[in-house]
């Protein structure tokens, strides 16, 4: 058996008596080894940690009040009362049940592209870009991303251009912006064009239009198709 | 299948709903029943969740398919063994009679949010492409072995699965530097 394969049957719990004789020697003679090891011990513990800490934001958010619960891990109190404010009116404004499943599943997508602290690259349009719509400054990443999609027609920057729309309740400019996508062309993107392509029908009471997105959404793996699935079984 | 495997079954697959009744219903009865341990309310409330995450991590993991127990006695069990925890972390005494019978298989990590390391791989685990997370969360937290994962996730060979799994260990070792 090799050490790979070891490595593998120990992180399974198989490990037979002899194979644990076999391992514990490897631990004591093989440095590699036994860096690999803790590595991967190390690789055990940060998944947990990273699951248990979404679970318990999950679990703190039912403790405070339904509307305010999917802005507040987000943001800074101040920003969350503005937009709950904000929510509200358009609450008002609208019939219940599409837009209530919009509420219920619509979450602000983070930022998986650029990962930055400013000033950095301060230079840098796309760090910038990515820093404004860190901070929920909505209306500054909307005016960058469109001007990097212009001129590079990077996905990315087409995707947090709507993104950012939606975030700003510009709903029909967020449609046709998700429209401009080619959603043939299958990339990381994709999966969560049609998602938010099919939240923001939700929100304009297109349902209609909304169905057939989250439908070819179940039709194979992808990040969204559970969600999909769920939200697809409320719609019917 | 009886009511509690309903439920275990339904946490495993992180169904929103479920957690949610699952916490509301055993909130009130598992403060009243802590409250004789002099914690906080906010304390309460934080064991309390954390006893959620134990159970449906523990649910995840397959250890608890053959609950014989309910699914409240199995959570206040945990809960009354992190009160215990807690209370010795901060040097109070217990009445150890109290807690004598607990038995949790919990591994309390909660020491190691501050290894920098660990934080480090944290991040970068955030930054790999969808399929290295959950190839990687299947085997390392929710302990599934490679056969189950393989046909969890629809690999056709199981070596595929294996190089698959030592490029996300390589690439997350790479985003973690």
């Amino acid at each position: 058996m090799d050490k790979e394969q070891l490595l593998e049957r120990y992180f399974e719990n198989k490990l037979s008596q002899e194979e644990a004789l076999l391992f514990q020697n490897y631990l004591d003679t093989d440095p590699s080894f036994a860096k690999e090891w803790a590595f991967q011990k190390n690789v055990k513990k940060a998944i947990t940690l990273n699951e248990r800490a979404d679970l318990k934001q999950k679990l703190q958010s039912f403790e405070t009040p339904k509307s305010a619960k999917k802005w507040l891990s987000k943001w800074s109190v101040a920003a969350s009362i503005a937009v709950v404010l904000g929510a509200g009116y358009w609450f008002m404004n609208q019939s219940p049940d599409t837009i209530e499943l919009y509420e219920d599943y619509y979450q602000s997508y983070p930022n998986v592209v650029a990962p930055n602290v400013r000033g950095e690259n301060s230079d840098n349009i796309k760090s910038e870009a990515f820093y404004e719509y860190d901070n929920g400054n909505y209306e500054k990443s909307l005016v960058l991303f469109s001007k990097i999609y212009e001129t590079d027609k990077d996905d990315y920057a087409l995707f947090y251009k709507a993104l950012s729309q939606m975030e700003l309740q510009k709903t029909t400019e967020a449609i046709a912006t998700f429209k401009q996508f080619d959603l043939g062309k299958n990339n990381a993107f994709t999966p969560f064009v049609k998602w938010y392509l099919a939240l923001a029908y939700l929100k304009e009471k297109q349902q209609d239009k909304a169905i057939p997105l989250l439908k070819s959404l179940t039709e194979n793996e992808n990040p969204q198709q559970e969600m999909a699935q769920k939200l697809l079984k409320e719609l019917e | 299948m009886n009511e509690s495997s309903i439920v275990i079954d339904l946490l495993k697959r992180n169904d929103e709903k479920s957690i949610r009744t699952v916490y509301n219903d055993n909130k009130n009865g598992f403060i009243l029943f802590a409250k004789r341990y002099n914690l906080s309310q906010d304390d309460l409330i934080d064991v309390y969740q954390d006893a959620i995450i134990a159970l449906i991590e523990n649910a995840k993991k397959g250890k608890i398919d053959d609950l014989k127990s309910s699914i409240t006695t199995y959570l206040f069990g945990i809960g009354k063994f992190m009160i215990f925890q807690k209370l010795k972390k901060e040097g109070k005494t217990v009445a150890i009679d109290d807690f004598e019978k607990i038995e949790m298989i919990y591994d309390d990590y909660s020491e190691e949010e501050t290894n920098l390391q660990i934080e480090m791989l944290q991040n970068g685990f955030k930054k790999l492409g969808e399929q290295c997370r959950k190839v990687l969360q299947l085997f390392y937290y929710e302990e599934k072995k490679l056969d189950e994962i393989q046909s969890l996730l629809g690999y056709t060979n199981k070596d595929v699965l294996k190089s698959q799994k030592s490029r996300c260990l390589k690439q997350l070792k790479e985003l973690s530097k």
